[in-house]
């Protein structure tokens, strides 16, 4: 890690990176870029660049095989396109696995509170709710001797919607007593202090104080 | 529909991502003056919410299957402002950790799938719940996937007028209009049948369970 570098200045440099990079339109200076990144990659390298071309080789193909196809029939075929867009795709989706594998994206988020937050909770249960659906393939495909058909299939999809729909709200619930447990919530913010109290003024000691009926509850910022 | 990294034009995303930015302030104001310990973890489960449905397959007829977007089915239970919110912090979640979508392109999709989908939904569902209400949740599902995949459609086949070289080499997405409108549309006008049914199916049990609607 570089000296001075934040989490948060490194997503700032990968942001400005990406940006500067769709500005540029030479194969060459894109290929020296790319060279540079994977130089600089470290021992992950190979990985991350493995990932970043499968993760645009799809659209990639497409694209590039559909331009080929009807650039050649018009009589307008451009290789210097082909090798400029791929390699710009490449680069980029270099850039963002690269970034994601050296810095921590929750840290990188928190200079805002809220935002680290949500991300922080919302990061967590997209893996609670990907290994759910595994578990809702594998039992479909499992319960299943033949191919399913389309009557089956969509009460199945809507079967994982609703069930994730509900966890979602119950996760929620919790989410937020976990929260409150762990002091995440001022409820007496921008109360007066109290006439009457165990412990009250002590930093960090136990406050008890009747709730106030129609008070909203504030969200302390950490 | 996910635009990736690398076809769009800084002319093009730059002023989306000022859109966009006004578009996340105005969803965001009104959490804003609401956060607390409710709307914190709901915005947090509705992103993985938001997440998971775009996991769910959607059956095409034919034996394949798209993607749901989920984005109508947040739009109708949690309103637009929660799902245009939600929805945005998935794409960029996506992009990051999966090289899905893109960081150039987060806004323009965050626009039409978050924004315009979620929109396209609650107007429809609006102007139709009063003829029947398990059809305006099917054409507001629908509207949801057809109008995105009409905007991510002009907004690829616009690229080789706004950005190419003095010989007419396009410089970032290579095909017109007259190639990504039927490319894009066709697929998803049957997407947007699976997604009706899917939606219809899921908002019966939320009404069953008395959550919010829009």
């Amino acid at each position: 890690m570089v000296r001075g570098m934040t989490a948060t200045r490194w997503l700032l440099a990968y942001l400005a990176a990406v940006v500067a990079v769709t500005f540029i339109h030479e194969a060459w200076l894109l290929a020296a870029l790319l060279a540079a990144a994977l130089a600089a990659g470290g021992a992950g390298r190979w990985r991350i660049a493995r990932r970043a071309v499968l993760a645009g080789l799809t659209f990639n193909l497409a694209v590039s095989l559909g331009y080929a196809a009807m650039s050649l029939w018009q009589g307008r075929f451009s290789a210097q396109y082909l090798l400029l867009v791929n390699l710009r795709v490449l680069l980029l989706l270099y850039l963002g696995f690269w970034f994601v594998a050296r810095v921590n994206l929750l840290e990188a988020v928190r200079f805002s509170p809220t935002l680290g937050f949500v991300v922080t909770l919302a990061a967590g249960q997209v893996q609670a709710f990907s290994r759910l659906l595994r578990d809702f393939r594998l039992a479909f495909a499992s319960r299943n001797a033949a191919a399913p058909g389309l009557h089956d299939r969509a009460r199945h999809a809507a079967a994982q919607a609703a069930h994730l729909l509900d966890k979602s709200v119950c996760m929620a619930a919790e989410t937020a007593l976990a929260m409150r447990s762990r002091g995440a919530f001022d409820d007496y913010a921008g109360l007066p202090s109290p006439a009457c109290g165990r412990g009250v003024g002590g930093e960090g000691g136990p406050v008890w104080r009747p709730r106030r009926p129609g008070v909203v509850t504030a969200y302390k910022k950490p | 529909m996910h635009i990736p990294d690398g076809f769009l034009s800084p002319q093009t995303y730059l002023p989306a991502y000022a859109a966009a930015g006004l578009a996340w302030a105005w969803a965001a104001r009104g959490l804003r003056r609401t956060l607390d310990e409710e709307t914190v973890p709901r915005l947090a489960a509705m992103t993985a919410l938001a997440y998971g449905l775009g996991l769910v397959m959607v059956p095409i007829p034919g034996g394949t299957s798209g993607h749901a977007l989920g984005v109508a089915m947040l739009a109708l239970l949690f309103g637009v402002r929660l799902a245009f919110l939600a929805y945005s912090l998935v794409l960029a979640l996506q992009s990051l950790l999966f090289g899905a979508g893109g960081i150039t392109a987060l806004a323009v999709n965050a626009l039409a799938m978050g924004l315009c989908g979620s929109l396209a939904a609650v107007a429809a569902f609006r102007g139709l719940r009063r003829l029947d209400e398990t059809a305006a949740v099917a054409v507001a599902a629908w509207a949801s996937v057809v109008l995105p995949g009409l905007l991510v459609a002009l907004a690829l086949g616009l690229q080789p007028a706004i950005a190419q070289r003095e010989d007419g080499t396009p410089l970032f997405f290579p095909f017109g209009p007259a190639v990504t409108l039927p490319a894009v549309l066709i697929p998803h006008l049957f997407i947007g049948a699976g997604e009706a049914l899917l939606t219809v199916l899921v908002w019966r049990f939320a009404r069953a369970r008395k959550w919010c609607a829009a």
